[in-house]
């Protein structure tokens, strides 16, 4: 597939990526045979080499704008060739891709693969990290990335407890309301209506007071989206629906198909910056080392929504909590525009994910 | 015609329009047919400009004038709005400003920079009323005169945030200005705009689950809280929490799911949670301590979960004696004290002090400690009064710019959500400030009667930004001290999340 074939293109044959930029080089000339076997002095690219690299790079515009010959001209460091240049900058290219390809279709092996080549390649080219095995470090991040997973997991069911604890104070407070109402008769605040709502609906009854105060928009939503829950036995969480400070409300509601938690892991989780030692040689490349473990953190920036209701949905499975499968099949391929992937992923991962959590003694207790 | 324009007005071009009509929105232009480019009873249909306009250019110049000295804000439309809003005309007030002073259209600029002003203008009368009360040049006559301005400008239901948190301040500063402020917060309650005490529980009940949904501070303070307490008793068969403000009990809910679901490690640990319960009236609490613990009993039998609920009254000063708690042997002691999340009334800091030092003599296994979070720099007496209430100003500014983040489009619900807590929370922390109650944060104090730092972990750490990331962009989260987590608005630390233990004793 392509994935694979971009891969056999970096890892063997970067000359090739070369030619087909086009670049007139004066040391490549021909396909593959200066570059592998040139017996040149190998370049360190130390902290401050690299420094310079990135700030000639981003003063020419960014990695895409920014050719070996132009950075060479503005780093203006003696002995330093376009060769050096080329291969530095062509992994700093790829340092600074989001990699959407991996996440199209792929097994999970690949992924970590591919990870771990990232990794490789990053740290060779941030700074000269070399001291530190790939070994070591590719564990580490493997070690984050589950606790991560584990985090997100847990995250989930306590915000749905906290949730289901809610719905049995809003009951109480609608059961003694309904019973006030019969004996006022002047209730006029727009709000108290809202409560009363709370029998109806007590899925959402905190959406349907939004809907009072709120838009139009998220009121047609929240009835389709009332419409296609199949779960009523779920004592829906409230929160998640309302989480959503983002606009878009469209993706926001598909996920709730399954009624349970339609929190939105918005594509800014910032998971870079949680992986602390570990994002640092990832670089900007944090996406990838995620993808290519797990699906189901999709951070892709500026990117689909729905996969990360993807990686919503499946969480239950993996958590155990039974849902079936065929009915969360058919209704997220329903609801989702554009699905990333078919969903039989979700089978895939569950060994995955349980594998993850059975590793060694998890903070969770 | 009496052209009441000032000569500032000649400043902004307005494209369309000859000199004559620059008049902003106010009426000085006396008949329809001399705005011919504009018909001002098509902007707004509401107010009848002709009639306005007929024979009161000399009120209007008389208002003008004294708008002019009252303040020293930009002199550009706002000279529409005041009067605009003096004018007996009811409907005015459900206009907010900028559409009034939306002259043409196009010009967004203009549109844009009369909110500002508008907000720079009111942040401008606060500090005056303030300082007027507690100034060099005290005056009280001069801070009611500034209050009842203010009063004309706001409304607590409408106009953008900073109108709003403008009203809620108003009202604070007019409660002080009286001699309302007591320690009893009730009593600002019932102001002009809290009157709707049949409907307080239910508001209250909702406001509070608007509040959880639209910001992350309960869960913040919670989750922290008990994914701290988690690993700390990670292998523990009996736990006891003392809940210094329980509420509604919401953190045990998801904690006790947490330890029912642990996977490796021992079963489920039997949990004990005694909660403080104060004597007296005043509190804003939804539901009394003893309902909490019937709630929470029936939603730990739902999970599974051994537990079973105390409480433990409070003395009438709100002191804690230590000798009230029922202790078990070989039981793990967390204290729990979660202070200032908005929904939250204040407590008076001698209370919580001797909450503290008492369990300090417990030698509980772990503190998790929630409250506001100082801006750096800001010590409690920098500034004196009207330091600190700008301060407070900025806080709960911040606090409303975030909740409008995330839900644009649901004014009432952030209104609500403002009537029922954040508005009688601005009232007791301006209270606070003006009788100078020192604003000591505890945790300093808790470092300094020798509790020891508890480091957060990265699975806590982690916890609090993928919170974060359901909501909004402009939270921030921050570790602090080892053992702090700081939640902000963008770059106001708003909330502080902090865990701590007993020092090592020789066993």
């Amino acid at each position: 597939m392509f994935h694979s074939s971009k891969k056999a293109n970096i890892n063997t044959n970067m000359n090739s990526h070369h030619d087909n930029r086009g670049m007139s080089a004066c040391v490549q000339g021909d396909s593959g045979l200066v570059l592998t076997t040139d017996p040149k002095p190998r370049l360190r690219w130390t902290v401050e080499l690299h420094e310079r690299f990135v700030d000639a790079v981003t003063q020419l515009g960014g990695p895409d704008k920014a050719t070996p010959k132009t950075i060479m001209r503005v780093m203006g460091v003696k002995g330093l060739t376009l060769y050096h240049l080329k291969s530095h900058l062509q992994k700093f290219r790829l340092g600074k891709q989001p990699h959407k390809e991996f996440s199209d279709h792929h097994s999970i092996k690949d992924g970590e693969r591919a990870s771990a080549l990232e990794l490789q390649r990053n740290s060779a080219s941030s700074s000269g990290m070399m001291a530190r095995s790939m070994n070591e470090m590719q564990m580490e991040v493997q070690r984050r990335l589950h606790e991560q997973l584990e985090v997100q997991r847990h995250l989930q069911l306590r915000i749905e407890a906290q949730g289901k604890y809610m719905q049995t104070i809003l009951e109480k407070a609608c059961q003694t309301l309904v019973g006030e109402n019969m004996a006022n008769s002047g209730y006029k605040t727009d709000h108290v209506s809202g409560i009363k709502e709370y029998g109806h609906h007590l899925n959402f009854p905190s959406l349907q007071d939004l809907n009072l105060y709120g838009t139009d928009q998220q009121l047609e939503l929240q009835q389709t989206m009332e419409r296609s829950s199949s779960l009523d036995g779920f004592m829906s969480n409230n929160d998640p629906n309302i989480c959503i400070g983002k606009k878009r409300p469209n993706s926001n509601y598909t996920s709730s198909s399954t009624g349970k938690s339609p929190i939105i892991w918005s594509e800014d989780l910032r998971l870079h910056e949680l992986t602390g030692s570990a994002a640092s040689c990832l670089g900007s490349q944090d996406h990838d080392p995620f993808k290519g473990d797990h699906d189901q953190i999709q951070i892709e920036r500026g990117g689909d929504m729905d996969s990360a209701a993807d990686m919503y949905e499946r969480k239950p499975i993996a958590g155990g909590v039974t849902i079936d499968d065929k009915k969360f099949d058919a209704s997220s391929k329903l609801e989702r525009p554009s699905p990333r992937r078919p969903n039989l992923q979700a089978e895939r991962m569950s060994p995955m994910i349980g594998g993850g959590m059975s590793r060694g003694t998890s903070p969770f207790g | 015609m009496a052209m009441i324009i000032d000569d500032d007005l000649h400043e902004f071009y307005f494209p369309d329009y000859g000199n004559t009509t620059t008049t902003t929105t106010t009426t000085t232009t006396t008949s329809a047919s001399e705005d011919e480019l504009c018909n001002w009873n098509d902007w707004s249909p509401l107010m009848d400009w002709e009639a306005l306009s007929n024979g009161q250019d000399q009120d209007f110049r008389g208002l003008f004038e004294s708008i002019m000295d009252d303040d020293n804000a930009s002199l550009s439309q706002l000279h529409s709005s005041p009067e605009l809003y003096q004018h007996p005309s009811p409907q005015l007030h459900e206009d907010s400003s900028p559409e009034l002073v939306m002259i043409n259209h196009d010009h967004e600029e203009i549109l844009n920079n009369s909110e500002d002003t508008k907000g720079l203008r009111l942040v401008h009368l606060l500090m005056a009323a303030a300082e007027a009360m507690t100034g060099v040049n005290k005056s009280r006559d001069l801070a009611r005169v500034i209050l009842i301005r203010l009063k004309e400008l706001v409304s607590p239901t409408q106009g953008t945030n900073m109108e709003r948190l403008a009203a809620y301040f108003t009202q604070a500063l007019q409660g002080l200005l009286e001699g309302a402020g007591s320690k009893n917060n009730n009593v600002l309650l019932s102001g002009p705009y809290n009157n709707r005490d049949e409907h307080q529980a239910t508001d209250a009940l909702a406001a509070f689950q608007l509040l959880q949904d639209m910001s992350p501070y309960v869960k913040f303070g919670h989750f922290t809280a008990n994914q701290a307490i988690l690993e700390a008793v990670a292998n523990d068969k009996r736990v006891h929490i003392v809940d210094y403000d329980i509420m509604e009990g919401i953190q045990w809910a998801s904690f006790m799911q947490s330890l029912v679901s642990r996977k490796d490690g021992p079963p489920s640990p039997h949990l004990r949670i005694t909660a403080l319960s104060r004597g007296g009236s005043g509190k804003r609490s939804i539901t009394s301590v003893q309902e909490t613990g019937r709630r929470l009993t029936a939603f730990a039998a739902s999970i599974g979960q051994p537990f079973s609920f105390h409480q433990s009254k409070l003395d009438a000063d709100e002191s804690f004696k230590p000798s009230s708690l029922k202790l078990v042997r070989g039981e793990a002691l967390i204290i729990n004290c979660m202070l200032h999340l908005p929904h939250f009334s204040y407590r008076s800091p001698d209370s919580v002090v001797s909450f503290l030092s008492g369990a300090k003599t417990l030698n509980p296994r772990l503190v998790t400690l929630v409250e506001e979070e100082e801006e750096v720099g800001h010590t409690t007496d920098e500034g004196g009064f009207v330091g600190r209430f700008m301060e407070s100003l900025h806080r709960y500014s911040a606090l409303y710019d975030s909740l409008e983040a995330g839900f644009p489009m649901q004014g009432r619900a952030r209104a609500l959500v403002e009537r029922v807590f954040l508005g009688p929370r601005i009232a007791g922390s301006l209270n606070r400030i003006y009788r100078d109650t020192e604003r000591c944060s505890l945790g300093n104090y808790l470092s300094a009667v020798g509790f020891q730092r508890a480091n957060i972990s990265f699975a806590n750490h982690c916890q609090a930004k993928l919170l974060l990331g359901l909501f909004n962009d402009g939270y921030r989260v921050e570790e602090l001290a080892s053992n702090k987590l700081v939640l902000g608005w963008k770059s106001r630390r708003l909330l502080s999340a902090s865990i701590w233990t007993s020092p090592e004793l020789d066993l």
